[in-house]
């Protein structure tokens, strides 16, 4: 194993060690220390699932994104594998979104599903998206074509973003609670310690999960290139 | 710019269409049906929803419409190896896409001179019906954005295998938002609820809509076409 493999392993483990801490720690401020809701009651306490996985899947797919960027300025193979992991975990939390954000929808407004919102249905136009990208990777033999067109695709997802939140927003009223508005976080002092703690749980989990899966996808390379290189001496 | 080469390119596709008829006519005929198929599926006398509700699958089948258009060039070429003849062509890879969707534009534009007045005639002759000029603009603004970012999708979608269903897949999240635009645009000026703002605001975002994914073909579509 190269130095640059080690030092990745290193970074891995930290990640995965710092999201082994956190996890419980802010499961444990979620349900034994953050008071229960005014208006919601106990069940406000999804929020802090809800909110961190959420905004954890746009840093997923912003990444992802800023990485295709990188990949169609510099011709840098290994710039695919880093776009294409975020995507993959952005599916991911962004089924998890979908599916606490549904639960959250069922205990505030009483319906699994609500068209007015206009967080569930940007997010529901995202995740179609992320979809979308998966039909389009799998359907392109692997190779520098594929690692082109997913860059371009998952660049366009970064004007989509913007213009969903916009049509979602005209063509519907908002109900969804506004958490932070242009003053800061509508939330006391342990709330908002609650909700950090919860979203640096949840980002220090995808930091751990993206360097697992990239190492994991890069050694799955090199296994793929020696075996080739092998039927080519036989 | 080389004006020269647009027009040529344009022109081809405008040729291929007059010889071949195989894409507008396949698309009125296809948009029709669509109509009377969403008629007699909402309910015989009245549609179920009212003009809203008619007014949105007006939009939805001009979208499906969209798609057979860009799937059904994109592989027409790739049949008779014409995109090979562009690609050899010494000319800027973002032209041709600027080209394919114009060509496209008027593909839409020529489909809904036939489409708008079915689309009157099946579900707006006995109701409330939204401001026309609107309707238009609208149209020609969502027609603008379908054929700009479909020419771009659909040259990553002809590369692929399964392209006739990857194509749909690849577009449609894109077309939420163009649909919800569109539709806000045109049923917010059915009567009670008539402001020109409010209007304006809407047609203003499907303008947004068609300069965002204009730069984006217009600065991507040579990553599409680099074999």
């Amino acid at each position: 194993m190269n130095t640059t493999a080690a030092a990745r392993l290193d970074r891995a483990t930290c990640a995965a060690l710092v999201a082994a801490v956190l996890m419980p720690v802010a499961l444990g401020l979620i349900f034994f220390y953050v008071p229960n809701d005014a208006d919601q009651g106990f069940s406000q306490r999804i929020f802090y699932f809800h909110v961190p996985i959420a905004m954890t899947t746009y840093a997923l797919f912003a990444w992802g994104a800023l990485n295709a960027a990188r990949y169609l300025w510099t011709g840098d193979v290994t710039l695919d594998l880093r776009s294409y992991v975020p995507m993959h975990l952005g599916v991911i939390f962004g089924t998890l979104t979908l599916v606490t954000g549904s639960f959250w929808a069922k205990v505030s407004w009483g319906t699994w599903w609500y068209w007015g919102s206009t967080e569930l249905n940007t997010f529901l136009i995202i995740f179609l998206f992320y979809c979308a990208y998966f039909m389009l990777r799998f359907s392109v033999d692997p190779g520098e074509k594929r690692a082109r067109y997913s860059a371009v695709y998952a660049l366009l997802g970064v004007g989509l973003i913007p213009i969903s939140v916009l049509a979602v927003h005209l063509g519907q009223d908002v109900i969804h609670p506004i958490t932070f508005t242009d003053h800061g976080a509508n939330m006391d002092g342990s709330m908002l310690f609650t909700f950090l703690m919860a979203l640096a749980a949840m980002l220090s989990l995808a930091v751990a999960m993206y360097l697992v899966e990239l190492r994991g996808k890069r050694l799955d390379e090199q296994v793929t290139r020696l075996r080739r290189l092998a039927e080519g001496t036989r | 710019m080389n004006r020269r080469a647009f027009v040529a390119l344009v022109r081809k596709d405008l040729v291929l269409e007059l010889r071949g008829s195989e894409v507008v006519l396949a698309m009125v005929t296809f948009v029709v049906a669509s109509f009377v198929l969403f008629r007699f599926g909402l309910g015989g006398g009245r549609t179920a929803g009212g003009t809203r509700a008619a007014t949105g699958l007006l939009w939805v089948a001009i979208v499906f419409t969209a798609m057979l258009a860009l799937a059904r060039t994109f592989a027409r070429e790739r049949e008779h190896a014409i995109w090979d003849g562009l690609l050899a062509a010494p000319v800027d890879r973002a032209l041709i896409w600027l080209a394919r969707s114009c060509s496209t534009f008027v593909f839409l534009v020529a489909v809904q001179v036939v489409a708008l007045p079915a689309f009157w005639l099946f579900f707006l002759q006995d109701g409330p019906a939204p401001d026309y000029g609107v309707l238009i603009a609208a149209a020609l603004l969502a027609d603008i954005g379908i054929a700009a970012l479909g020419s771009l999708v659909a040259g990553l979608a002809s590369a692929g295998r399964a392209r006739e269903v990857l194509l749909p897949v690849l577009f449609l999240p894109f077309a939420i938002p163009l649909v919800l635009g569109a539709v806000s645009a045109t049923t917010g000026t059915i009567s009670p609820q008539t402001s020109g703002l409010h209007t304006l605001e809407r047609l203003g975002y499907l303008a947004l809509y068609d300069t965002v994914f204009v730069l984006f073909g217009w600065g991507l579509f040579e990553f599409v076409v680099e074999d």
